[in-house]
């Protein structure tokens, strides 16, 4: 009797010891996420041979928020996904998670060392120390980002059961019990609203929203700190695709994730996301606050996309009058190039000085109008 | 305004594997010309299937059970397909879903665009040369039978008018086509002039120069034109200066002086080619004097004095004593027709030898009956036979698997039993419909008039003469497919013609897709899914431009989705599809303000809007397996308002208004009242109030 306890005991302590292995706090102690964001991406630019997919991008995403990524197909958010994730070398700019570089861009490399010459030319031992520190680079830590694809067929190998597709990360971090395995696959596929045993069957055997939480059940397995996910409902059904946004927000609140959510459909983004992102060409173009920018949209791009979304109101819809974005025609940038600028708190638009005026007013503008309506 | 199409009662079952697999079960919609009718449904539903059932391209294993689809008089699920491909994308054409993997990435989108173009114009030229020889032999015996004299020196003469009017024809077709290409390559240079460089329009301008030659005929530009050979000339000249110096001040002068006179060439009249052949033949031709339609009026004079009012006459002999042979068996028909029927009673079943020894003696009489030489076919009995062999061959297979089910009655294999009621009952239907259709043929036989119909002969003979040498050419195409190409709203068609597929980004490459739908000017247009591949700011682009066809062509269109939100601009009528069956029908109003089904209400509630802050209403589990039906209601397993009667029983569609119909056992009388979701509501309530304000704003 006291053995088997024993023996109870022990396989306790075995699995919260590969817990905590699995447990992010073991590689960054330090990190505060009342001070720091728990994603730090800086000019990131990614160039295809002469195709700049993306040019410039900066942003912070927050631990437990959900940021949304928009823009039209070609314009670079996937790309931007899957660069932090580092499934492309970078081209230029810095990528931090959890304070911890992840990413080193290529250029970034090489102005690196040119500061490190001159620091040790400088003699200042300090600041080498930083710069030697700063280019580790920690790959181990990208285990806790995960992604979630757009295809739920294409994303699941057809050869591997459910098992094998959700227990392979567990995997290739080392893991070889198989109770323990067992134990985490189950948890998870009840946790996304599937049942243990279809834990043996292949992908094919699953409908598009089922193969979708299997997605999903095989990035939260490793207990991610922040999950990718790239446009996972477009490929669903309208009915599946509440289910499918349903469940992300349940376990936003049960494992406190972090989403960064990329899609193109903006009344989900507007519904889903604490802070979105507009994208065009490579480039972010405005980033706000979900509701501040449907409230002040302020670049004429992100205007022209609200203006595209159609609404299942029929009245709405004969008044609706689409606005193109020609970049010609909305800016001029002959004298002064634009930059990223915060134009009011918490609210960025790619903007030069004239422009940034101009937008401040627009927003008094419409506050005073939202203000005398009321 | 006018039905275009009318859906009754389709019913279509896929056989696979594991059983017959219900896709389509009972549906009925029509739809009216320049209306856009939406379909919406989750995948599975049965919106697809039904659209493929009106194109006539299902898959091998579908088996079309019942309903009719009737376009113009006929029944598509009947018709044969050599008959079909007169309809499939000529009358009906189809815009799918991806636009990567329906266009060919090896070919230019010009190629693709003339290509139906061209093939079609050289079945075209085949098609007529054989109408036009078979009547002609028809006739000929036909009026030999009647006691005609002269006929083959008649028909001799007739066949050389026509031989020769319509290659005269051709010849001056062909040079008004390189005028027309000349304006429009003239209007392309003054354009390009502006922005383009020297070295590209100059070779425009070479090209209209090349144009030129062919371009003389004496009812159109006389041959050694002064005035257009010296413009012709200082452009030659301007040339070189151009190219080397740029500017374009002259060249567009002596463009804009040259197309006066080709314009106007095209604005004069057409020549009666065939009177002026006869006129040839017989050495009588009236002098012209530059006014063609004088020339016109003289020509004919002599053409109907000299042959074909004589010639009319004849042919008018010809016809009634066709005619009078049809109708003296079709009365023998119409006897048997009901000897067959009374043979098959209504109620009793149809023992198959009677139905099939009945429906091989009617469609061999009535194949002997038919009227060849009549312009318009009768569509009934014309597809008379192949309609109820079908209808036979369907009725044997329900009773091979009704006696399969009565021997292996303890087994559940044979669940899927077939409607044997129904297959018989089409029988009796396509006999009575032929008898109907025949009866009411001999009640008109008296008031035909030979003299109109003898005319209408004669025209229909010269028609078809033309429409022998009419080429389409490449040139021709080409024009053609511009047009369409700057009709969808694609920048620089001109250039874009020469590019392929992958130079065009998914928006454009959905326009070429339309643009190729258009290209046979069809009238119904059937849309599956055509923005779902896209995002939202092309997909916005794209339902302009369809809403903008339809309003510039008339076109009735069918538009297939699965986003609700998408349909509120495009539909003026909505059928909201859930396993195989409308379960709601209306117009877009009152669908979207007064929706009454609850599948209805769960589209709406699981998807947000821009307002939505609250938990989204999934609708919880999976469509149903449509190889076991559900017996009652189809949504109830996933309807949370679902009562017991919803499991037990079909529910009819109840009627709302004259437009709105909804199937739900909830509009019964004595249903609970339910309200539908607080999310679906309060979206209402807030779009009525956003409505009036703005609405307000209007008035005032």
């Amino acid at each position: 009797m006291a053995e088997k306890n024993n023996m109870q005991v022990e396989a306790h302590d075995k699995a919260s010891e590969l817990d905590r292995k699995l447990r992010v706090d073991n590689y960054t102690p330090n990190f505060d996420p009342s001070k720091e964001p728990l994603l730090r991406v800086e000019h990131l630019k990614q160039y295809f041979k002469s195709t700049k997919a993306v040019d410039d991008v900066s942003f912070n995403i927050r631990k437990g928020e959900v940021f949304g990524l928009v823009g039209e197909s070609g314009c670079g958010k996937t790309t931007t996904g899957r660069s932090i994730i580092g499934l492309y070398p970078l081209t230029d700019g810095d990528v931090y998670f959890r304070g911890k570089r992840i990413g080193m861009g290529a250029d970034a490399v090489k102005r690196w060392k040119q500061k490190l010459a001159e620091a040790k030319a400088a003699g200042d031992t300090a600041a080498v120390a930083a710069l030697n520190e700063d280019r580790v680079v920690h790959k181990d830590l990208m285990t806790k980002i995960q992604m979630i694809f757009q295809d739920p067929v294409g994303s699941l190998d057809p050869r591997m059961t459910v098992r094998e597709i959700i227990a392979e990360g567990l995997k290739i971090r080392g893991i070889r019990d198989k109770q323990f395995i067992d134990d985490r696959v189950s948890e998870v596929l009840e946790k996304v609203g599937l049942v243990p045993e279809h834990a043996e069957r292949y992908p094919h055997e699953f409908s598009g929203g089922q193969r979708q939480r299997i997605g999903i059940a095989r990035a939260i397995v490793l207990q991610p700190d922040l999950i990718i996910a790239d446009e996972p409902i477009s490929a669903l059904d309208v009915s599946i695709q509440a289910q499918v946004i349903n469940l992300m927000n349940d376990l936003r609140d049960e494992m406190g994730l972090t989403i960064m959510f990329i899609a193109h459909d903006l009344s989900v983004v507007k519904y889903f996301s604490d802070r979105i992102g507009v994208m065009y060409f490579g480039r972010m173009v405005e980033l706000a606050d979900s509701d501040e920018l449907f409230a002040h949209p302020l670049h004429p791009y992100t205007r022209s996309l609200l203006s595209a979304i159609p609404l299942p109101d029929p009245n709405y819809e004969k008044r609706r009058k689409r606005i193109t974005y020609v970049p010609a025609l909305s800016h001029d940038y002959t004298e002064e190039g634009p930059e990223f600028k915060e134009v009011i708190p918490g609210h960025f638009v790619l903007c030069n000085t004239a422009e940034c005026e101009k937008y401040r007013k627009e927003v008094a503008d419409i506050d005073a109008n939202a203000a005398r309506k009321q | 305004m006018a039905k275009k199409l009318e859906v009754k009662n389709l019913i279509i079952s896929f056989r696979t594997n594991n059983g017959t697999v219900k896709a389509v079960r009972n549906i009925s919609f029509d739809l009216e010309r320049g209306e856009t009718l939406a379909i919406v449904g989750e995948s599975g539903s049965g919106k697809s299937v039904t659209a493929r059932a009106i194109m006539g391209i299902l898959a091998k294993n579908a088996l079309p059970e019942g309903g009719e689809i009737i376009y113009d008089g006929q029944d598509l699920m009947k018709i044969d397909e050599e008959d079909f491909h007169k309809i499939r994308g000529n009358r009906i054409s189809m815009i799918f879903q991806d636009p990567l993997s329906s266009l060919n990435p090896i070919v230019r989108i010009g190629k693709q665009l003339t290509e139906a173009m061209i093939l079609n114009g050289k079945a075209n030229q085949r098609e007529a040369k054989r109408v036009y020889n078979d009547k002609i032999k028809l006739l000929a015996s036909e009026m030999k039978e009647a006691g005609v004299a002269d006929v083959d020196s008649k028909f001799k003469i007739f066949n050389n008018v026509t031989d020769d009017g319509s290659k005269t024809e051709r010849d001056y077709l062909y040079n008004r086509e390189r005028i027309e290409s000349m304006v429009k390559n003239i209007d392309g240079a003054l354009i390009d002039s502006i922005d383009k460089e020297p070295k590209v329009v100059a070779a425009e301008m070479k090209r209209i120069i090349k144009d030129s030659h062919n371009i003389y005929n004496p009812f159109l530009i006389k041959e050694g034109d002064a005035e257009l050979h010296g413009l012709l000339a200082e452009l030659q000249n301007a040339i070189p200066a151009y190219r080397k110096e740029g500017s374009h001040e002259q060249t567009d002068e002596i463009l804009r002086k040259m197309r006066e006179p080709l314009q106007a060439a095209l604005d004069l009249p057409k020549p009666d080619f065939y009177a002026m052949a006869y006129c040839k033949l017989s050495n009588a031709m009236p002098e012209f004097n530059g006014d063609i339609d004088q020339l016109n009026a003289q020509m004919k004079q002599t053409f109907n004095e000299q042959f074909l009012n004589d010639f009319r006459e004849s042919v008018g002999a010809g016809l009634k004593n066709s005619n009078d042979k049809a109708f003296s068996k079709k009365s023998v028909i119409v006897e048997s027709l009901d000897t067959a029927l009374s043979r098959m009673k209504e109620g009793e079943r149809i023992d198959l030898k009677v139905a099939k020894e009945e429906a091989k003696k009617c469609s061999t009489m009535i194949e002997d009956s038919l009227d060849r030489l009549s312009i318009h076919k009768d569509s009934v009995a014309y597809t008379f036979k192949s309609s109820i062999n079908a209808a036979v061959d369907t009725y044997q297979e329900a009773l091979k698997v009704e006696k399969k089910r009565h021997l292996n009655r303890n087994q559940k294999l044979f669940k899927d039993r077939m409607d044997i009621d129904l297959y018989q009952n089409n029988i009796r239907l396509d006999m009575i419909r032929a008898r109907d259709s025949f009866q009411e043929q001999l009640g008109s036989a008296e008031q035909l008039n030979y003299e109109e119909l003898s005319d209408e002969m004669v025209e229909f003979l010269c028609d078809e003469a033309s429409k022998r040498e009419h080429e389409v050419t490449k040139r021709k195409a080409q024009i053609r497919a511009i047009e369409l190409m700057e009709e969808v709203g694609i920048p620089k068609a001109r250039e874009r013609y020469r590019q392929y597929p992958f130079e065009f980004s998914g928006g454009m490459r959905q326009r070429i897709v339309i643009a190729i739908a258009l290209a046979a000017n069809p009238d119904i247009l059937i849309c599956d899914e055509p923005t779902t591949a896209l995002d939202v700011t092309i997909q916005a682009q794209i339902l302009e431009l369809i809403n903008k066809l339809k309003v510039e062509r008339k076109l009735s269109i069918i538009f297939i989705t699965h986003d609700l939100g998408v349909v509120a601009n495009m539909a003026d009528k909505i059928a909201v599809m859930y396993a195989g069956k409308i379960v709601e029908y209306g117009t877009a109003d009152e669908l979207f303000y007064e929706p009454a089904h609850p599948y209805t209400w769960a589209l709406l509630a699981s998807m947000p809007d821009l307002d939505t802050k609250e938990k989204l209403d999934a609708i919880p589990g999976t469509p149903p397996n449509m190889i076991f039906p559900p017996q009652g209601d189809a949504f109830a397993e996933r309807n949370k308002y679902a009562m017991q009667i919803d499991l037990e029983e079909q529910p009819p569609m109840f009627k709302i208004t004259d437009t709105h119909y909804a199937a739900t056992w909830l509009l019964h009388p004595d249903a609970p009242k339910v309200e539908p979701p607080k999310i679906v509501t309060d979206r209402i309530e807030r779009m009525k109030k956003l409505n009036e304000e703005n609405g307000g704003e209007i008035n005032g």
